[in-house]
């Protein structure tokens, strides 16, 4: 926290954005964005402004949040996607700024110094835990290792004193894509692994035993940038984590379908859409549903926040959505790949073995099997004379013939009165 | 005639619902998906509403158990098993295989038809459910969000709902097939509103007792 006062913080902080190329404006700006992201109002923007200028000035005094980025089996597209900027914009910035103290591909140490480092900020505690990546629990959890530790025993150690946890990426949330079927090497989210771990025993939470650290699930491959930063913005600014809807998720972020807002939406309506790549109808912009977009069951705020710094996102851009932001850390094997492959199909694949087949097929064989049985049911009934009311009524039920003594109506009656006629005619006998 | 009636509401329902379906599912012409989904709609609702008014008319409304006699009893009899439906599942099944030469006995309906009319109004509901699951405005409700995540996501359940419409193809099928093969009386009722004759069969005596010529 800032020693001076809170002009003071701003001024320094806006110098300092000032020697980076990032104009006053442009950090109000960002922060109005970040305002919206969160949903808050407009009126919020100066206290954004303050708490990541505090956040940021507080690391010359020593007193910012210190943030883990472990970094598990990943393409590194999270990270990227946060850091690739072209010009060092006010995100990559306010990131660069916090003090992550150990990130495998930002951190400019390496080896032996930078895994103490992590201890150091482990054993002091209160840090933010941001995962990037599946968890491998394959082979004992041989499947990934990290400087020479199993990466299981790096998320329960790292986990145990975090103040609160991010899971970057759909990987880090369910398993992701690497989770897909045949998962050989047993990915898994950080949240599903945890929730076990406490109930082996394998884990504990040291700020609260018997619970799990608070966790954050940013789905999306990669996680936006926007919602990452919102969220941390969120955690420095008010102090407590976003709003979470039952699968652990940011619900202003991810309680939207993409279908609910997306500006193709018109034509979807309308009835035009593009059957073809390269056709008239994708010229024209038109709804990419026959294409197997997965808009309407895929729950992102992508074309509000958009990409690369709010420059396009995959629909506008023209590619079909693939589900990316289908994570579901309840539930193994419901990945967004398994989930909604073949992408440009309109559903995914059933599968049972090695054989993979598309819904249709399986309702219309079905359907076309009955047809032809009941075409061949037909010549049955008319090689056997019923087609002209049936065949003939049986006289008595056949289960009544067999057993008189249970039967009922007429049977019954015909029965019984077998019975008496027999016992007459025995004591006609006598 | 309410039962008629109540029928041709499911009949225009389900073949409206089935294409409209079909559309939504893959929009195989351009321009009409405003219309398609606002119709699949109306007529899941309309076919839920009609479904609720056959169910409960039925525990109201008499009709005769059996063709030809002037007895009646409430509905719902016809619909549920009755005494003398006991043992006669085999029989049924052997005749439609072709391994029992003569017809078996019965009321109104088979023990096969009974199993299926009583399914067919849960299987509706349960469409119904799955289908208000997918709906935006509704999915985000308890039970619904509830099951979409019982099933793992809104994919998933799609799929399901997808399959209840081919149950009710195939169903469709083999009602229209059975109820015609041995003669067109039941599309002549449901067509042509004209009722039929036959042999008059005695649900208590469980035995044909005469024959119904409609000539009288």
């Amino acid at each position: 926290m800032c020693m001076t006062t809170k002009e003071s913080c701003t001024d320094r902080f806006d110098a300092m954005l000032e020697t980076r190329g990032v104009t006053r404006r442009r950090f109000l700006e960002f922060c109005g964005a970040i305002a919206v992201s969160l949903g808050l109002s407009e009126a919020m923007v100066p206290s954004i402004r303050e708490a990541l200028a505090e956040s940021v000035i507080g690391k010359t005094e020593g007193a910012l949040t210190p943030v883990i980025w472990l970094e598990l089996a990943s393409c590194t597209g999270c990270t990227e996607s946060l850091a690739s900027a072209e010009t060092p914009d006010v995100a990559t910035i306010v990131l660069e700024l916090l003090s992550l103290n150990y990130a495998e591909t930002l951190s400019a140490g390496a080896g032996f110094s930078l895994e103490e480092a992590k201890e150091q900020t482990i054993e002091a505690g209160g840090y933010l835990m941001v995962v990037e990546g599946a968890l491998m629990e394959g082979w004992e959890g041989n499947a990934l290792k990290i400087a020479n530790e199993k990466a299981i025993d790096i998320v329960r150690h790292t986990a145990s004193k975090a103040a609160a946890i991010v899971c970057a990426g759909s990987c880090a949330v369910d398993g992701g894509w690497q989770a897909a079927v045949p998962n050989p090497g047993g990915a898994i989210g950080i949240q599903p692994f945890l929730e076990r771990s406490l109930a082996d025993g394998s884990f504990t939470y040291e700020p609260n035993p018997g619970g799990l650290p608070p966790i954050v699930n940013v789905p999306t491959c990669p996680s936006n940038p926007e919602h990452i930063i919102a969220v941390l913005v969120d955690v420095l600014l008010v102090g407590k984590l976003p709003e979470l809807n039952h699968l652990g998720v940011p619900s202003l972020m991810f309680d939207q379908y993409i279908h609910d807002n997306c500006p193709r939406r018109g034509h979807f309506e309308n009835g035009e859409f593009v059957y073809q790549f390269g056709s008239e109808e994708e010229r024209k912009g038109y709804c990419l549903y026959p294409m197997g977009c997965k808009g309407p069951q895929t729950k992102n705020n992508c074309p509000i926040v958009r990409w690369n710094r709010r420059v396009s996102w995959c629909v506008e851009a023209g590619a079909p959505c693939a589900g990316c932001a289908n994570a579901n850390p309840t539930k193994q094997g419901y990945n967004w790949v398994d989930l909604n492959t073949p992408f440009l199909k309109r559903f995914k694949n059933l599968t049972i073995g090695d054989i993979s087949v598309q819904p249709a097929l399986v309702g219309a064989g079905v359907a076309g099997l009955v047809a032809v049985a009941l075409a061949a049911h037909g010549v049955g009934m008319k090689l056997t004379g019923r087609t002209k009311g049936g065949a003939d009524f049986e006289e008595v039920r056949a289960w009544d013939k067999k057993h008189p003594d249970k039967a009922i109506g007429v049977a019954a009656a015909a029965a019984t009165s077998e019975e008496s006629k027999a016992s007459d005619a025995e004591g006609g006998d006598e | 005639m309410p039962f008629i009636l109540t029928h041709w509401v499911n009949l225009i329902c389900m073949v409206i619902l089935i294409f409209t379906g079909f559309y939504i599912h893959f929009p195989f012409f351009p321009a009409f998906m405003g219309i398609a989904r606002g119709a699949h709609l109306f007529f899941g609702y309309l076919i839920f509403a009609n479904c609720l008014l056959r169910v409960i008319l039925s525990l109201f409304i008499k009709s005769a158990p059996a063709g030809g006699t002037r007895k009646l009893e409430r509905d719902v009899k016809s619909f549920l098993p009755q005494k003398d439906n006991r043992h006669q599942l085999g029989a049924w099944i052997k005749y439609y295989l072709f391994l029992k030469k003569d017809h078996p006995l019965g009321g109104k309906y088979g023990v096969p038809q009974k199993l299926t009319y009583v399914a067919i109004p849960l299987f509706i509901l349960f469409t119904f459910f799955t289908g208000l699951c997918l709906w935006a405005p509704t999915s985000v409700v308890g039970p619904f969000a509830a099951f979409n995540n019982l099933l793992g996501g809104v994919l998933v359940t799609r799929i399901v709902h997808y399959f209840c419409m081919w149950f009710f193809i195939i169903f469709s099928m083999l009602h229209a097939y059975l109820a015609n093969v041995e003669g067109l009386a039941p599309s002549k009722m449901m067509f042509g509103w004209k009722e039929h004759g036959g042999l008059v069969y005695d649900p208590d005596a469980h035995v044909i007792v005469g024959e119904d010529k409609l000539d009288h």
